[in-house]
């Protein structure tokens, strides 16, 4: 089934009516210009001091949506809104129930299930008052010319249907100025949407997937613009159902480079395509990549 | 793992500085045609910023020089004519269009290699040209690159004397309205492209008029704004061959808004933008609540033109129809039917060209053997 976005909204079939959905554009007061990053999270604590700045003066909003937590998320962001300046754009929010995790959990899932990643996402893009949104990760961090891009892009859209796809390259971190950027793999997802009854959640065979009207524009930013952090030291596969999960489709194909390159960075093997790098003293691995390194790369970058 | 470190990007130089150790620094002098951006570009010339050459030859609408880069003219047109979007172009649409030129890897590219062969010349430049404001994010992110800090002026001169300026100097047989529409989505949305960004070191906004009355006052506040270490540090030399330069009767044409006769919505509009952007150029005035005020302005800008849009749709339909018609009856490019076809385009008013999609433009002027 495609979920159903002419009415006024979504009813969940566990009848948890505090969680059923209300489309935004039916609110009497409608939707207001503007964009929304829309953050999904769960033990995203050590990630968000560098991924909120830039998105909080990029965008008109950020929502926070915490789903299970254990790790201290919600105060980690908000002392990082708070020393941005920008608290004033920012909301956070929680969602109660477990999600399924990709692959074969999500599968099993009905779309219309509190457990759904589908419904679970039309929740909290339902939460937005704005006439555009992305949907972020809690681990991806623009650079400087990533964060000037989405600024512009965001006034510029207007109320033109567009989506936007953003390149991003994984940024394994194994220590406080050392780090190992993948530029080995070619990869543009959608992560910005015009908020309206076209673009809604709905379910595909590993994850959701956001339905489309026919003839939408699309516009793709450069490669080197967004870093997507992965701690050497931490469980980056916890929300898949396992890695079999993402072992065969070409759907998968990034899942499983980044599997290759953290299996083989754990190793001690730099794969190719990955860059080896050293922040100068005094400076973070992240701060450096994504304000000096990769704004200053030679173009066109070399991906893939 | 520890907090992000604080960025300190920027300061001013130590006077002592030597030209070549001045940081990099870029001057985007945006605004409306016809506002006096030449005036300022050619100020700062003299003052020691380097306009990258070679520039635009003047011409009598311009007898003092346009302080333009020939390159950067060729860049827009060639990225506005790729956008199918005109120079003055009232369509809030049309912000997409230019936008989504500017992701282009290999534009980004070109625009930043071009802009940092010229730093070899001088630390400070300065970019002008009309067309600009169409393409502010794409100069960024050049100047990004190039590890400079972008810096913006924008010219305000009142609508109603641009609006005359234009008419008497480009020949414009388009209506006031039009170019009253357009000096608002231009003006609106560069105000809203020179919003500080991260990578930015500041922008200023300057009245024509308080240039041609006290250019030393505004030229000096401007550099000291925007860290501009030429102008800061200009000899006494440069500031005789300033006022050698501006003419305070270059500021030849005089009406009032009235005297353009413009539809009360639009008119309303323009008289409030104005009287909003003015604002911006008096110290402390960039503010947040200007912004909110111009947030407010730039929506009701939006709502009109989509109102004037679904009135006239009638029109646009009409006039695609024709261009159809035409096409179908096989008419291209022999010198004479071009010339007629070229007759036929130029009776659908500006505004609805303006609204018949790009594709279908492009089609008709490869039809029409028409380059633009």
């Amino acid at each position: 089934m495609t979920v159903p976005a002419s009415g006024a909204g979504l009813q969940n079939l566990e009848g948890h009516t505090d969680y059923d959905i209300v489309w935004p554009w039916t609110r009497p007061e409608g939707l207001r210009p503007g964009t929304t990053a829309v953050l999904r999270v769960k033990n995203e604590a050590p990630s968000l001091p560098w991924v909120l700045p830039p998105l909080l003066r990029a965008c008109d909003e950020v929502l926070l949506v915490d789903n299970g937590s254990t790790d201290g998320t919600p105060e980690v962001a908000a002392e990082t809104v708070a020393r941005s300046g920008h608290a004033d754009k920012f909301r956070q929010t929680v969602y109660p129930f477990d999600v399924a995790r990709a692959g074969a959990e999500h599968l099993a899932q009905h779309e219309l299930s509190v457990h759904s990643l589908s419904y679970f996402y039309n929740w909290c893009f339902a939460q937005v008052s704005t006439r555009y949104s992305y949907k972020w990760d809690g681990d991806m961090v623009l650079t400087t010319e990533g964060e000037v891009s989405i600024a512009d892009f965001g006034w510029q859209v207007g109320d033109v249907p567009s989506i936007l796809r953003v390149p991003r390259h994984g940024l394994y971190l194994a220590d406080d100025r050392h780090g190992y950027l993948d530029l080995g793999l070619r990869n543009a997802e959608e992560w910005g949407f015009p908020i309206g009854p076209d673009f809604v959640f709905t379910k595909a065979f590993e994850w959701e997937i956001r339905t489309t009207p026919v003839g939408v524009r699309s516009i793709g930013l450069p490669q080197g613009l967004c870093v997507e952090l992965k701690y050497l030291d931490g469980d980056e596969f916890a929300h898949w159902t396992d890695p079999a999960s993402f072992a065969t489709s070409f759907r998968n194909k990034r899942k499983r480079r980044e599997w290759e390159v953290f299996n083989a960075l754990k190793d001690g093997v730099v794969p190719a395509g990955v860059h080896d790098i050293v922040a100068p003293e005094g400076t973070h691995i992240v701060d450096f990549v994504t304000r000096e390194w990769l704004p200053r790369a030679p173009r066109p970058l070399s991906v893939g | 793992m520890s907090s992000p470190t604080t960025d300190t990007r920027g300061g001013s130089a130590p006077g002592d500085l030597e030209p070549e150790d001045y940081p990099r620094k870029v001057l985007f002098v945006a605004g409306a045609g016809r506002s006096g951006t030449s005036t300022l570009s050619g100020l700062m010339q003299l003052m020691g910023l380097h306009v990258p050459q070679p520039e635009v030859t003047p011409d009598e609408s311009n007898p003092k020089g346009f302080g333009e880069p020939a390159w950067v003219v060729e860049h827009h047109d060639r990225l506005l004519k790729d956008a199918g979007v005109q120079v003055s172009d009232a369509r809030p649409d049309a912000w997409f269009e230019t936008g989504r030129v500017s992701t282009r890897e290999p534009e980004r590219i070109r625009t930043a290699e071009w802009l940092d062969g010229h730093f070899a010349v001088n630390h400070e430049l300065v970019v002008k040209d009309p067309r600009l404001s169409w393409f502010l994010g794409l100069w960024r992110v050049a100047a990004i690159r190039d590890g400079a800090v972008p810096v913006f002026a924008t010219m305000l001169r009142p609508p109603s004397e641009v609006v005359g300026s234009k008419q008497k100097y480009y020949a414009n047989r388009l209506g006031s309205a039009h170019l009253a529409a357009s000096w608002l989505n231009m003006l609106l949305h560069t105000e809203r492209a020179t919003r500080e960004s991260v990578a930015d070191g500041g922008r200023v906004f300057v009245r024509y008029g308080d240039l041609l009355d006290d250019w030393v006052k505004v030229v000096m506040q401007l550099g000291e704004q925007l860290e501009l270490q030429n102008v800061l540090h200009a000899k006494s030399e440069q500031i005789r061959d300033g006022h050698r330069f501006v003419d305070p009767g270059l500021r030849r044409v005089t009406q009032s808004l009235a005297d353009l006769q413009l539809p009360p919505k639009l008119h309303d509009l323009t008289g409030q933008t104005w009287d909003e952007l003015n604002k911006l150029a008096d110290p402390g005035g960039d503010t947040a609540d200007a912004h909110a005020t111009l947030d407010q302005l730039r929506e009701a800008y939006v709502d009109l033109y989509a109102e004037a849009e679904a009135i006239s749709r009638s029109s646009v339909v009409a006039a695609e129809q024709r261009v159809k018609r035409e096409l179908k009856g096989g008419r291209a490019a022999t010198p004479a039917v071009a010339e007629e076809s070229r007759d036929l385009a130029d009776r659908i008013p500006h505004g609805l060209r303006a609204a018949i999609p790009p594709g279908v433009r492009r089609s008709v002027r490869k039809a029409l053997g028409r380059e633009r």
